[in-house]
């Protein structure tokens, strides 16, 4: 039984769902991304800290009941120091998995299996194998219906899914609301007189993870152009992750194999498999979204510009959306450039 | 008598020292081309331009120290020419070097100390070169290493570079990506969070202590391919040599830090402190600046004499400052570093010798100051707060540098014991009037 009340936050893709699930409280991606919460961060993070960080960081210390545990990795480092302000500031208990950056894989396997441990110990719960198969077949269940839906967002013609109301049903995933029903009929079923062609450009989306309250900006860029898929947190990169084996060992293998973090050591993976996509989906151009201080991501948008031999949109925001106006006409002279080239 | 003096004086002071003594003191044993005595007017004129204002101190010792220091760039590209392997190690601040002296003509450097060389040439062409290849503006100094990298005027393409990665700070893991792709081959390797007895209470640091062997065993098997030699006796005494120069540096420290009055400035401190990174590319001779550095200190101690006033309020110093000025205005404005946190603990504590070479590197990296938990960081300022010897705290920041901005407020409240005061680097030449103002308000409410 899913304890309702009890939630377990957790920062990066590298973490296992189907683990933080077997402890029987809802796994919740902590994307919070409001301003006001940003701006309370502030109270103990500088200025310059990652807007998303400030605002889980406020998030999670508003709300510490509602939490079993916070659970994050040394993927970037500014979240990887959110713990140490949590461990000071409150008494949630925390975790923390050494993601290497590199490629080494036995210190993933061995931080999984020190985090198998410690939640068994928080959730006074065996992770018996018969647990993690069930949570396993859950959820993979669960992100085969949004592969089918993401497949509707990338026809080569038109979208049955704008990536707008996508994002919103990837919100659910994240928030752990995974047995909220999908009304997937006119998703699957083209219109009667079929669809109309799309005359927009298409994009792929990268960059830092879109908050939960951010979706606005997807909004604001599906009016120009068509954006076929994204390599994004806070939106659909956990389709990346398929469990061959059901089992404790599958789920290290998916997680640890799937398409790598950009701040990965060499990040070489990342443009190889991520440029795959480009040429899969016939992508004309690319969204670079970022917020502000997110090295891993502005460090490398000229080698983005060089490697994917596409255009790059750079859309920095610090989740107020004052400069709404300048956005929108960003992104449609960007949309008119793209149909230039067409 | 001790104090600190500027350009003109020193040049002045230049014309006393005789030509055996310029002749005697030489880098790599070269009594040919390895003499590195000059007054600092003639690097100011080389380029070292920010040491029109900068007051160095003026004893024979602090002229030989940054004589042998300004003097580094010419060194490597003289290693390379006579055949000696120049290999960059990356990150790690502190360990990997020890592991690369123990193989013959090997002379390791750290890219990342090209940090400062902006603010000394007062010149911001290392910062723009990296702006221009993409890295954004609010980003840590380090930055200038891409800078220089691109550039290949500032130290010979290395031989071999060894990028250290993982729980540390994500600007400059990001540069060292995008000096691989300007097309240098990189060896990566690994950094491992620490999370201390708690986390593996079986084996408190065992599993991260065998994560890094596997690492330093792939620095010393890459090593052993480059020279064709693998003699672990030597490593073993890279081990000591560094600890005799670890040793040499805790000694001066602590006698600077404990005197009446403060024998040794602040900026040189800070510079004897990063000697300890990797000897500035000739250990020996470092080592034996270092010891004359240290009768120095021995024998102002004994005559009562220092370089600064003696009611020279003690503060720490959390970070270092890209800027070498602000150790200067800090002193003029009466305060006195007693303890530092420099981001490279891992550099100073010291390396077991009667356990395996490489279980010593990696216990010694353990403590790396950026690693693990904020609060661990500054356990040795808690405690001199704790004890009456540090009245205030000074951290010098990077606008946009991740751990910075995720540190500054956490230690703020660690040590709010004490006035805490938390600036932001400013660019070359940017440290404006309000900053000194900040900086002399600091010092007025330490000193009521």
């Amino acid at each position: 039984m899913v304890n309702e009340k009890k939630l377990i936050g957790y920062t990066c893709s590298y973490i296992p769902v189907e683990i933080l699930a077997v402890t029987g409280f809802k796994p919740y991606r902590l994307l919070s991304g409001e301003i006001n919460l940003a701006r309370a961060g502030e109270k103990i993070l500088k200025v310059d800290a990652c807007p998303l960080i400030k605002s889980n960081l406020s998030y999670i210390l508003e709300n510490s009941d509602k939490f079993a545990c916070i659970v994050g990795s040394t993927g970037c480092d500014m979240a990887r120091r959110m713990f140490d302000c949590l461990q000071e500031l409150s008494d949630i208990p925390t975790y923390i998995i050494n993601n290497p950056r590199t490629d080494k894989p036995e210190i993933f396997y061995d931080e999984i299996d020190w985090l198998v441990k410690e939640l068994e110990k928080l959730s006074n719960k065996r992770f018996e194998p018969e647990l993690i198969n069930y949570e396993i077949e859950k959820w993979e269940a669960v992100r085969n219906l949004y592969r089918q839906l993401e497949a509707g967002r990338r026809l080569q013609t038109a979208s049955l899914l704008s990536a707008a109301e996508f994002a919103q049903i990837c919100a659910n995933y994240h928030r752990g609301a995974i047995e909220l029903e999908i009304k997937t009929t006119n998703y699957f079923n083209p219109p009667i007189g079929g669809l109309r062609k799309s005359t927009k450009p298409s994009v792929y989306l990268i960059g830092s993870p879109i908050p939960y309250e951010a979706h606005s900006i997807i909004e604001m860029l599906e009016n120009e152009v068509r954006l076929v898929g994204d390599f994004n947190c806070g939106i659909s990169r956990f389709l990346n992750i398929k469990i061959q084996n059901k089992d404790l060992a599958g789920i290290k293998q998916a997680y640890y194999k799937q398409i790598p973090c950009i701040y990965k050591r060499p990040n070489h993976d990342f443009y190889a498999m991520v440029g795959e996509r480009l040429k899969e989906l016939a992508c004309q151009g690319i969204i670079l979204w970022t917020l502000d201080y997110c090295d891993n991501y502005e460090f490398e948008l000229k080698r983005m510009e060089k490697t994917f031999g596409l255009p790059v949109l750079w859309l920095r925001s610090d989740l107020s959306f004052q400069n709404k106006s300048q956005l929108k006409i960003r992104i449609a002279a960007f949309a008119e450039m793209l149909r230039q080239s067409i | 008598m001790p104090k600190k003096i500027g350009l003109s004086d020193w040049s002045e002071q230049f014309k006393l020292v005789s030509v055996e003594q310029i002749k005697k003191f030489t880098y790599y044993h070269n009594s040919e081309w390895g003499i590195y005595l000059s007054p600092p007017a003639t690097f100011m004129v080389y380029g070292t331009r920010e040491l029109k204002r900068l007051k160095l101190d003026n004893s024979f010792a602090a002229l030989r120290l940054w004589g042998f220091v300004f003097n580094e760039s010419e060194r490597l590209f003289r290693a390379k020419q006579i055949g000696k392997k120049v290999i960059a190690t990356m990150g790690d601040l502190g360990i990997v070097p020890v592991i690369i002296m123990a193989f013959p003509d090997c002379v390791p450097f750290y890219p990342e100390c090209i940090w400062w060389t902006p603010f000394f040439k007062e010149s911001t062409v290392l910062l723009d070169t990296a702006t221009q290849l993409g890295i954004p503006e609010a980003t840590c100094f380090s930055k200038a290493t891409l800078g220089a990298f691109y550039k290949r005027a500032y130290f010979p393409r290395p031989d071999a570079i060894f990028a250290s990665t993982g729980a540390s700070c994500d600007d400059y893991s990001c540069i060292m990506q995008l000096v691989e792709d300007l097309g240098y081959e990189i060896v990566w390797l690994e950094i491992p969070l620490r999370k201390g007895q708690k986390a593996y209470p079986n084996n408190a640091s065992g599993r991260l202590e065998e994560y890094l062997i596997g690492e330093y065993q792939r620095v010393w098997k890459k090593m052993v391919e480059l020279t064709g030699i693998s003699n672990k006796n030597q490593l073993i005494k890279s081990i000591k040599k560094a600890n005799q120069l670890r040793n040499l540096v805790t000694s001066i420290k602590n006698l600077t830090y404990e005197a009446p009055k403060a024998p040794l400035p602040g900026l040189e401190l800070m510079t004897i402190e990063f000697g300890n990174l990797y000897g500035y590319a000739d250990i020996e001779e470092w080592i034996d600046i270092l010891k004359m550095i240290k009768r120095t200190i021995e024998d102002r101690i004994e005559k009562g004499l220092g370089v600064l006033q003696e009611d020279a309020i003690p503060i720490a110093w959390i970070t270092p400052s890209a800027d070498p000025l602000l150790l200067n205005l800090v002193e003029d404005a009466g305060l006195r570093i007693v303890q530092t946190e420099y981001v490279i603990n891992q550099a100073l504590v010291p390396i077991e010798e009667d356990i395996d070479p490489f279980r010593a590197l990696a216990r010694a990296f353990l403590q790396a100051s950026l690693i693990g938990k904020t609060s661990e960081r500054v356990k040795r300022i808690i405690a001199g707060v704790k004890e009456g010897k540090i009245k205030g705290v000074l951290i010098t920041n990077m606008l946009g540098a991740s751990h910075c901005a995720m540190e500054t407020g956490l230690i703020m409240r660690f040590l709010s014991a004490v006035p805490v005061l938390a600036i932001d680097v400013p660019q070359p030449f940017g440290i404006t009037e309000q900053l000194k103002t900040r900086i002399l308000a600091f010092a007025e409410t330490l000193k009521h």
